[in-house]
Parts: C-alpha cells; structure tokens; sequence
C-alpha cells in the first residue's frame, strides 16, 4: 500500500506548473454541445434517411432523398449553384479584398483605423439592411439607375433588381469584410525587413511582393477563402431578398423547404449535404491553415 | 533611372490608395443609403430624396412587433451571453494552456458551432428541441443562440489567456493564495479584456442572427431581424430602413463603449 505512494503524483507534483483551472471545468461546455449541437446534427441524419419525420418521408427509402438530390436535374442543379456561386464569391473576394488588405497594413499609417472602421461598420448592421441596401441601389428607380439615367449615361433604366448579378453583389459585400481581416491578420505578422532584404538584393518591386510576401500570406487567404466559403453556403438572405429565385441555393432551397412544403426529412438532407460542404472546409482549414481567423 | 523608379512607385501606391478609398465607399454605400432613406418622407423609395421626416422613425416604433421582438432581441442576446461565458470561460482556462492533442481536440470541438452554416444549426436543433418538448420558445432561442456564444467566448478568452505568463498565478499561490483567491485576484482580472471582447462579439452575433433564429420565431417570441426579415419581403418602404437604423445605432453604441475600453484594434487581434 505504502509502496503506491511514491508513484503516484508527489514527485510529479512538484515539477508540474500551477494550474488554476480544473480539468473538468471543460466539462459544462463539452455536454452542452453534445447536447445540443451533436445530438442535433446526428438526429438529422436519421430523420434524413427516413428514420423518424412525419408527412412525406416515410413513403421514401433509405437514401431516396440523397438519390433525388443527386438524380433530379433540379436538384443536382442547385447543388451545382450552391457550389458555384460559393466558388465566385471566394475568389471575388479574394481579388477586391487582397489589395486592400495590404494598403491597409503596409501603406495606410495613420487611416489605418478609420479603414478598419469601415470594414467592421458593415458587421454591426443587420443583413436585412444590408439586403436592403442593395435593393435601393438595383431598383427600378433606384440610385444606381437614377445616377446613371440622370448623367446621361444610360437611356432608360437597366433592371439589376432580382438579377443575379445583385445576389453576387450583396454575397461579396457580406463577406469581404472577413477575407480583408484574415489576410491583413497573417500580413501584419509578416515582417517589412523581409521584403527590404529582397528588394536590397536587387529584386524589382514586384518580385519581391511575388516572391516573398504573397508566399508568406497565403496562409490568409486560404484561412479567409475556407471561412467566404462556408459563410456563403449558409447564408440564404441574399438570394431571397434580391434574387427573385434566379438564385437558387441550398439554403434558400432549405428554408423554402422548411417555409412551404414542409417536408421536413428532405431540407434534412438538403442540409446534410451542406454539412458536409462545411466539414470539408473545416478538413481544408486544419490540413492548410494554421486556425486563423477573425 | 532612380528617379523613373521612385516615380513608379509613387504611382503605384497612389493607384493602391485609390483603389482602396474607391472599395471602401462602396462598402458604405449600401449603409450610408439605407440611413438617408430612412429619413425620407415619401411611402417610395426614389432619388434624389426631396424632402425629410421622422415620420418612418415614429411608424417603425408604433409598429408593435418591431418593438417587441427588439426587446425579445436584446434579452435573449444579454442571455445567451451570459450563459455562453458560464460555461465558456471555465472551459477556455482549462484547455488554454495544455498543448497535449485531447485539448486541442477539445478546443477545435468547442469552436466548431460557428463554422457550420447557421441555417443547419437552426434547423436541426429546432426539430431535437421540438421532441424534447421545447421547441419555438424563448428557451429553444436561448439554447440556440448559447450554441453559438460559447465559440465566441472560448476564443477570445483562450487567446488571451495563452499571452498571460504562466507564473503570475505561480506567484500568487506561492505567496499563499489559495486556487480560488488566485483566480478571484489574478486569473480573471487579466482575462477580463478577452472575456470582454468575446462577450461582445457573441451578443452582436446574437443580436444579428437571422439564419438561427429564423426557425424559433413564435408570435410571443420572435427576434427583430426575423421580424425585418418577413416585413421585407411583404413591403418595400422606408419604416424597415428606421429600424434598420435603430438597430445599427445600438450595436454602434456597444462597438464604441468597447472601443473606449479596449481599442479596436486588440478586439481584432483577439483571434
């Protein structure tokens, strides 16, 4: 019994740093999120291949609702949509948000802050306003046309509103802020001697920029590409607000589901599929990225 | 030849200053226009606006589920964020400073609510609450919305808490605190600042989120965007801009009030 003893923590004790914190402190959060974010989600796995939902489901097989979102050329082409307008919206943001993001951190100074203002302002707003926004920009008689009318640019009014080319904008507009944030975060780590050195060894502009700095911040863009992307796949108020249906993407084909039809085993799956398009971000983010992020 | 080049680059930046002043406007623009419109006094929406009023101000307050479902709004976001620190917090401390794979397992599991689309989120916790008896309530909000506060809090909390020295609470029990003293005096005063801004950022997500909430909205508890968000889609007039306002104004206030306290830029830092 006396021969435990020593084994046990004592000696170790000593050695090991102070801690404040208990390791089952973790435990309150652990089982409210098994609880309530697991179970859910696995829930719905099985309410997706039939298991459990009332109404329609229970006349479709195992899988069905997988094999119509697969099999129905509507279906299989919102998936395609889905993916798409994720993949435009990314690299948009990507190209506009880039060179902000470094005149924001090598070049601004002092309006650093009034920039960063700027890009936050918007994330305080509802996107409901934002939505809105954009819709008296696109209007009929909106500010675009009337600008463009009224400086004799334009004859009549081009109708942008319920155009897609308003869901691309309001999707970009949403979520640049986060790209602009993600790659300034990696380049304000990077530091400016670096490209100095380069340049001092006799590199162009350019190709010290190419060579140096756009290597060292890829880490940025692909934290803030993983996180555009996954936001874009939830977000369904701009294709609803300003699409008029010429948009349609899972989560707006999800919350149509949920709204009219109520088939509730089908948006399941529907949103299982999203699921997975969010996991294979996040399986992206741990293998690329370094966990960065706003 | 030095002259041509630092001629270049003169332009070069000025071209990427341009640009940048060019982007951000447009970013503004949509908010900027939604205040002016709300200060419009016609029913339409047009421009050049000719003339102003209060009128769509006084309409969105009189409208009763505006004013109701911001109040539901603000409950629910002070809530979810106070149970999201609750349990956040203890959690962030314990896993923060452990660098075995179980914690950063633990961790990764803990922030991983805010990168699943919200829409599934609030979709398949609304059915599991549904069976559990409580479904569309404040209550199945709350949990929804704690869902989500808990990553918020953890993270910031974490991060801040890793830039602590281990030793000032090495110090503190050394010197004979006990564990609770040392946490009571030291601890969460010097992670303050992280539950602050985690807090912060977890009530204006709260505050702002549609695709969550969206599935909870009852008449007796619905949040404001789900309010503004059925109000758009029926009409298009300016009372939507007002409380589209209203609510901007409020989280303004809340940014600001953190701004004083901490600067925005350790809010941003705050990964």
């Amino acid at each position: 019994m006396s021969a435990a003893e020593p084994v046990r923590v004592e000696p170790h004790r000593a050695l090991r740093r102070f801690r404040v914190a208990r390791l089952w402190w973790i435990a309150p959060a652990a089982v409210f999120l098994v609880l309530f974010f697991i179970a859910p989600l696995v829930a719905n796995i099985w309410r997706s291949i039939g298991g459990s939902a009332p109404g329609r489901a229970s006349q479709r097989g195992v899988l069905e609702n997988y094999t119509v979102l697969v099999t129905d050329p509507f279906y299989f082409g919102v998936l395609q949509e889905t993916i798409v307008v994720a993949v435009v919206v990314t690299l948009a943001c990507i190209a506009l948000g880039y060179p902000l993001a470094y005149f924001m951190v090598r070049k601004a100074g002092r309006w650093k802050g009034l920039i960063l203002f700027c890009l936050i302002a918007p994330l305080l707003t509802s996107v409901v306003m934002r939505a809105f926004g954009w819709r008296v920009i696109f209007a009929n008689r909106g500010f675009l046309n009337t600008l463009l009318v009224d400086g004799g640019l334009l004859e009549r009014p081009i109708n942008l509103a319920n155009h897609p080319v308003s869901v691309y904008v309001a999707l970009i507009h949403i979520l640049l802020p986060f790209m602009v944030l993600s790659i300034s975060s990696v380049l304000q780590a990077i530091p400016r001697s670096l490209e100095e050195a380069a340049r001092a060894l006799g590199a162009s502009k350019i190709k010290a920029f190419w060579h140096v700095t756009l290597p060292l911040s890829i880490e940025g863009v692909i934290t803030g590409s993983i996180l555009v992307f996954v936001l874009t796949n939830g977000n369904f108020v701009a294709a609803l607000l300003l699409g008029n249906n010429s948009v349609r993407t899972l989560p707006l084909m999800i919350y149509q589901q949920f709204n009219l039809t109520q088939d509730t085993s089908f948006a399941g799956a529907m949103g299982n599929v999203l699921l997975v398009i969010a996991l294979i971000g996040l399986w992206a983010q741990s293998r690329f990225g370094k966990g960065r992020g706003i | 030849m030095a002259q041509r080049s630092s001629g270049r680059r003169e332009w070069s930046s000025l071209a990427l200053g341009a640009y940048s002043v060019v982007l951000l406007a447009i970013v503004m623009l949509p908010i900027v226009l939604v205040v002016v419109v709300s200060f419009s006094e016609g029913s339409f929406i047009r421009f050049p606006v000719e003339s102003w009023s209060l009128r769509w101000y006084v309409r969105a307050i009189e409208y009763g589920p505006f004013m109701h479902s911001l109040w539901i709004s603000v409950q629910l976001a002070v809530a979810a964020t106070a149970a999201g620190c609750l349990i956040g917090v203890p959690a962030a401390l314990a896993l923060a400073r452990s660098r075995s794979g179980f914690a950063t397992a633990v961790a990764a599991f803990l922030l991983a609510p805010i990168s699943i689309p919200a829409i599934v989120l609030g979709f398949t916790l609304l059915y599991y609450l549904s069976a559990l008896g409580i479904g569309v309530s404040f209550l199945g909000l709350w949990v929804a919305h704690t869902v989500v506060a808990v990553p918020y809090v953890a993270r910031t909390v974490i991060a801040v808490y890793r830039s602590v020295p281990e030793n000032l609470e090495e110090a503190a029990s050394i010197l004979g605190a006990s564990r609770w003293a040392t946490l009571r005096y030291v601890t969460l005063p010097v992670i303050r600042p992280g539950i602050f801004a985690g807090s912060m950022f977890a009530a204006l997500i709260s505050f702002d989120n549609l695709s969550l909430s969206y599935f909870f909205g009852s008449t007796s508890a619905t949040t404001l965007p789900v309010v503004m968000l059925s109000y758009m889609e029926n009409q298009f007039d300016p009372a939507i801009a007002a409380i589209s306002a209203i609510q901007m104004a409020i989280a303004v206030a809340v940014l600001l009030v953190l701004e004083r306290l901490y600067g925005l830029d350790t809010l941003v830092a705050a990964k």
